[in-house]
C-alpha cells in the first residue's frame, strides 16, 4: 500500500515555472458548495466540478486513483496528529516513561490498517512539510527496548502486569485517554483504541474516555485529563514550539496543554522566537527540537496527507510535493481546450466574505484569491518570494537600548486594485494601522508588535516595539485592502458586497448563499504587465 | 375572551419566558466557550480574549441577560459570531429552503400516509394492508442518509434526471418562471427522499387508530342502519381518528423551522438544520438563542392552533363548555 501512495507522489501536472504566470485562462470561477463527501465525489467524476480539495476518506481516494477522468495528488502538508500527555501528574512526570511511550506506538501499522497507506507515520514535533522539521533518528516501534529502558530506571511490574513506579509500593492507577467520540471522529476513536492498546502492552492501565469535542476541549482547558488525542493543522513557521511547550503558554487559553516546564526548553523556545534571521531561526528550531526529543512532552503519530483531484482535461496544474493544485498558481495556470469556465468544490458554506472577520478555511479558499499580500511562498521550496512587494529588507536597529526589527518593503508599481484604482504604500500603511487600531481578533497576534508604519513613495516600513525574524511572515502574509474602503468602514464586521475589492487575479461577482460564489476573471491584474 | 383562552395565552407567555431563559443559560453552562473551537496555535491567549470582548462576552452576565431578552423581544438578534453578519439575514437566507422542503414534505408524507392507513385498515387481513404494513415498517426504518444517498446516486448520478445539489442551477436561469421551474426540479429529489421516509409513520398510526375506530360499537350500529360503507369509513370512523391526526400534524409543524440536517448535508441545500447545528456546536449564542427562541414561539403557536381546529373536527370538544 506504501507502494501505491509513493506512485502518486510526483506532481503529476509538470507544473508551469511560477515566473511565466500572467493572466488567467479561466474567465468565470465558480465555487460550487456541496457538504456532503459522497455527492461531492459524484459531482467530480459527473464533471459538475473540476478540482476537489481535502479529500480525507480512505475509500474516495482508493475510488478516484482508479478513475481515469481525474489526476489525483497527494501533498504532505501540516497535520499532525499527537498523543498529549499531562506532565503535571504521575507517571506521565517521569521523561523516562514518555520516552517509552515513543517506541510503543506502533505508528506505521496505524497508518497501514486505518489510513490504507494515505497518510505518514510522524516522528517530529513539526509537520513533515515545514523546512524547519528535525525528523528523529529515533527508532520505531520497539517494545523490548521501551520496557528496558523502564527496568534499567528502576521500574517494575505488578503481578497483574502493571507498572510500578520507583519507589513505589502500588501499581500505577488506572487512567483515561480523552477521545473524540466515533460517531464525530471514527479515525481518532481507532487510533485512540490502538494507543491505549499499545500502553497496555506496556503494562500502563489506560482505557479511552470518548466524549463530545467541546467537553474535551473544556476538560483540556481545566488540565483535567491523564492523557488525550488531537489533530492540529500547523503552518509552515515553526510557532506552533512556543504555543505547545513554552513554560508561559500554560495559562487558561494557553496550547501549553502538557504543561510541560524546562528552563532550557524555555530559553530555547525564545531564541526562536526572536531570533533576528533566517538562520539564527533554524540553529534555535533545532535545538528545540532537540531538547524535545529529549523531554517528549507529546507522542507524535501521524501526519496526513493533503490531497485533491483535478480533472483531467485541466492541464497546467501548479502542485508540488508541499502542495495540491488547489492553489492561486494553479488558478493562473490551469488550460482546457474548449472550457473558460472552472467550478471547484466548497464543502462549506463561505458564511462571511469580509476578510477581516472571516475564520474558516472555506472563507479564506475564496478570499485568498481575491486578495493578496505583500510575499508569497513559492509552492515547490516553501520560501518567500515577492509579490505585492517586489523586494524587502529585514534590518535590526537599536532604539533607547532595545534591539527592534524593522522592515522595509518595496511595493510594486504596476498594481491595480480590481476597481481599476492604484494600489499603493499607504493601502499596507492603512490597512496594518486599521489592523492594530481595532485590535481585530484575527489579526491581533500578527500586528501588535508593530510600533510604526510609514510610507513614502513606493516603500513602507514597519518598525516593531521587538525583534524577531517572523514579524516578516507576519506582515508579509497579510491581506491588504484598499484604504479607502477601511476608512469608509463603520463597523469592521460589516464590510458591504460592493467593498470586496482586491488585487488578486479574480475578482468579487457574485454570492448567492448555500449555492456558490462566483469570481470573474480581473483584467487588470498585474502579473499580464510583467516582461 | 373567556377564560380558557386568557389562561392558555398566560401559560404560553410563561412557556416562552422559561425558553427563553433556558436558552440563555443552558448554552452558557455548556463545556467551552465561542473560542473552544479555535484550536489554532498561532492564536494567543490574548487574542481570545479580544475576541470574546468583540462578541460583548467580557460584559457581566446579568447585562448579557439584559441585552439578549431585548434582542429577542424587540426580534433584533445581534451578530452571529462564526459569521459576523446579523442573525436575522442568516435565517431569513435559509428559512425558504427549510420552509419548501420540509412543508410539502410533511403534507405530503401526512396525506400519502393518512389515504394508506385508511386503505390499510379498510381491507384489514388483506393484501392492501400487509403491503401497507410492510412498506410503512420499511419507510419507517430505514436510515434517512442511506435512502437519500441511493436516491441520489441513481437518479442524480445513474441516470441523471434530477440534480445533485443545491435549489438553483449554477449558473442561474433567467426569468421568474424558469426560476420557479428550476427551483422545483432541485426540491423534488430531496421532498420525495423525505415523502419516502415519513409516509410510514403515518400510514402505521392512522391505520391503528382507524382499526380501533372500526371495532367500535358506533361503527356497528351505522352498519346496521344501511349507511354506505364510504361514508362510514371516512365521515364516522376516520371522523374519531381525526383529533390525534391533527394533534401529531401541528406538533410536526414546528418540526418544519426546524430544519433538517441530515438531508440538508446530502443535498447542499441551504437550510435552517445544518444553521442550527454549527450554532450549538460553535457556541454561536445568538444564533443559537433566536433560533430555539422562534422555533418556541412556533411550537407555543402551533399548540394554540390545534386547540382551535380541535373545535372543528370534534363536535365533543367546545370551549363554551369549559367555561
Amino acid at each position: 500500500m506504501l507502494l501505491a501512495v509513493s506512485l502518486l507522489l510526483p506532481a503529476q501536472g509538470k507544473a508551469a515555472p511560477l515566473d511565466k504566470l500572467r493572466l488567467p485562462n479561466i474567465d468565470e470561477l465558480y465555487f460550487l458548495i456541496i457538504k456532503d463527501n459522497d455527492a461531492q465525489l459524484l459531482a467530480l467524476q459527473g464533471g459538475q466540478i473540476d478540482l476537489l480539495g481535502d479529500i480525507a476518506r480512505f475509500s474516495d481516494i482508493k475510488s478516484l486513483s482508479d478513475d481515469e477522468r481525474v489526476n489525483l495528488y497527494l501533498a504532505e502538508g501540516y497535520h499532525a496528529f499527537y498523543l498529549g500527555l499531562n506532565l503535571r501528574k504521575s507517571p506521565w512526570d517521569r521523561t523516562e516513561l514518555r520516552q517509552s511511550l515513543w517506541e510503543i506506538v506502533n505508528r506505521k501499522q496505524i497508518v497501514r490498517d486505518v489510513f490504507g497507506g494515505y497518510a505518514l507515520p510522524l516522528f517530529s514535533f513539526l509537520p513533515p512539510a515545514s523546512p524547519y522539521t528535525l525528523s528523529a533518528s529515533a527508532a520505531d516501534f520497539d517494545i523490548k527496548a521501551a520496557k528496558e529502558r523502564l527496568k534499567q530506571k528502576g521500574w517494575r511490574w505488578s503481578k497483574k502486569g502493571v507498572l510500578i513506579c520507583p519507589g513505589e509500593a502500588d501499581p500505577l492507577p488506572k487512567m483515561k485517554l480523552l477521545t473524540p467520540t466515533a460517531q464525530v471522529a471514527p479515525t481518532t476513536a481507532e487510533i485512540a483504541e490502538r494507543i491505549c492498546e499499545s500502553m497496555r502492552s506496556l503494562g500502563i492501565p489506560i482505557e479511552t474516555e470518548p466524549m463530545d469535542f467541546s467537553m474535551m476541549v473544556a476538560r483540556l482547558d481545566r488540565r483535567d485529563f491523564d492523557a488525550y488525542v488531537m489533530a492540529w493543522e500547523l503552518s509552515r513557521d515553526p510557532d506552533s514550539l512556543y504555543a505547545f511547550y513554552h513554560s508561559s503558554m500554560d495559562v487558561p487559553g494557553g496550547y501549553n496543554i502538557s504543561g510541560i516546564r524546562k528552563p532550557d526548553l524555555d530559553e530555547a523556545l525564545e531564541s526562536l522566537k526572536y531570533a533576528s534571521n533566517e538562520a539564527e531561526a533554524r540553529v534555535a528550531a533545532e535545538k528545540v527540537q532537540r531538547l524535545l526529543y529529549k523531554y517528549i512532552p507529546q507522542v507524535p503519530i501521524y501526519s496526513r496527507y493533503h490531497i485533491a483531484a483535478l480533472r483531467r482535461e485541466w492541464k497546467g496544474a501548479v502542485a508540488s510535493l508541499y502542495m495540491t493544485p488547489d492553489n492561486t498558481y494553479s488558478l493562473l495556470s490551469l488550460k482546457h481546450d474548449s472550457k473558460r469556465t472552472f467550478y471547484w468544490c466548497l464543502s462549506e458554506e463561505p458564511r462571511n466574505l469580509n476578510p477581516l472577520s472571516a475564520a474558516s478555511a472555506y472563507e479564506w479558499q475564496v478570499l485568498s484569491i481575491i486578495y493578496e499580500s505583500l510575499l508569497a511562498v513559492d509552492p515547490f521550496t516553501l520560501k518567500d518570494i515577492p509579490w505585492l512587494a517586489k523586494s524587502w529588507r529585514l534590518d535590526t536597529v537599536t532604539k533607547g537600548g532595545k534591539e527592534k526589527t524593522r522592515i522595509t518593503f518595496h511595493i510594486r508599481e504596476d498594481v491595480k486594485w480590481q476597481d481599476g484604482s492604484p494600489f499603493s504604500a499607504s493601502d499596507v500603511k492603512a490597512t496594518i494601522e486599521f489592523l492594530k487600531k481595532f485590535a481585530i481578533p484575527r489579526y491581533f497576534d500578527l500586528v501588535k508588535d508593530v510600533e510604526r508604519v510609514e510610507a513614502t513613495g513606493n516603500t513602507i516600513t514597519v518598525t516593531f516595539s521587538g525583534k524577531s525574524y517572523w514579524y516578516l511572515h507576519q506582515i508579509g502574509g497579510l491581506p491588504i485592502l484598499p484604504a479607502r474602503v477601511l476608512s469608509s468602514l463603520k463597523d469592521w464586521r460589516n464590510l458591504p458586497e460592493g467593498h470586496i475589492i482586491g488585487t488578486g487575479p479574480f475578482s468579487f461577482s457574485a454570492y448567492k448563499p448555500g449555492e456558490y460564489v462566483k469570481l470573474d476573471k480581473n483584467e487588470l491584474y498585474w502579473r499580464k504587465n510583467i516582461p | 375572551m373567556n377564560n380558557y383562552w386568557l389562561k392558555r395565552l398566560l401559560s404560553s407567555l410563561l412557556v416562552i419566558a422559561v425558553v427563553l431563559s433556558l436558552n440563555f443559560f443552558l448554552f452558557r453552562l455548556m463545556p467551552g466557550d465561542p473560542t473552544s473551537s479555535l484550536l489554532d496555535p498561532r492564536f494567543s491567549p490574548e487574542a481570545k480574549h479580544e475576541l470574546l470582548k468583540s462578541y460583548g462576552l467580557d460584559k457581566p452576565l446579568s447585562q448579557q441577560f439584559f441585552i439578549y431578552v431585548k434582542q429577542m423581544l424587540t426580534f433584533k438578534f445581534g451578530i452571529s459570531f462564526m459569521s459576523q453578519r446579523p442573525v436575522w439575514q442568516e435565517l431569513a437566507e435559509r428559512l425558504p429552503n427549510t420552509l419548501l422542503l420540509l412543508f410539502p414534505a410533511l403534507l405530503l408524507s401526512a396525506v400519502l400516509g393518512i389515504l394508506l392507513g385508511v386503505a390499510a385498515a379498510k381491507g384489514r387481513g388483506g393484501l392492501v394492508e400487509k403491503t401497507v404494513l410492510l412498506s410503512g415498517a420499511i419507510s419507517f426504518s430505514f436510515p434517512s442518509f442511506f435512502v437519500q444517498l441511493v436516491l441520489l446516486l441513481l437518479l442524480a448520478h445513474a441516470f441523471p434526471i434530477f440534480p445533485l445539489r443545491g435549489s438553483l442551477s449554477v449558473p442561474p436561469p433567467v426569468g421568474f418562471w424558469n426560476l420557479v421551474t428550476d427551483k422545483i426540479w432541485h426540491m423534488t429529489l430531496p421532498v420525495a427522499s423525505l415523502v419516502l421516509l415519513g409516509f410510514g409513520s403515518w400510514a402505521l398510526y392512522v391505520r391503528n387508530l382507524m382499526v380501533k375506530a372500526l371495532g367500535e360499537d358506533f361503527i356497528l350500529l351505522a352498519r346496521a342502519k344501511g349507511i354506505r360503507e364510504s361514508r362510514i369509513l371516512w365521515r364516522h370512523a376516520f371522523r374519531t381518528a381525526l383529533p390525534p391526526i391533527v394533534t401529531i400534524f401541528f406538533l410536526s409543524l414546528p418540526g418544519v423551522i426546524s430544519g433538517a440536517v441530515i438531508t440538508e448535508t446530502v443535498f447542499s441545500l441551504h437550510g435552517i438544520g445544518k444553521f442550527l447545528l454549527d450554532a450549538v456546536l460553535g457556541h454561536d449564542y445568538p444564533a443559537a438563542g433566536a433560533a430555539f427562541y422562534l422555533m418556541s414561539l412556533v411550537t407555543v403557536a402551533c399548540n394554540l392552533l390545534a386547540d382551535v381546529v380541535y373545535t372543528f373536527v370534534d363536535p365533543r370538544i367546545s370551549f363554551r363548555r369549559l367555561r
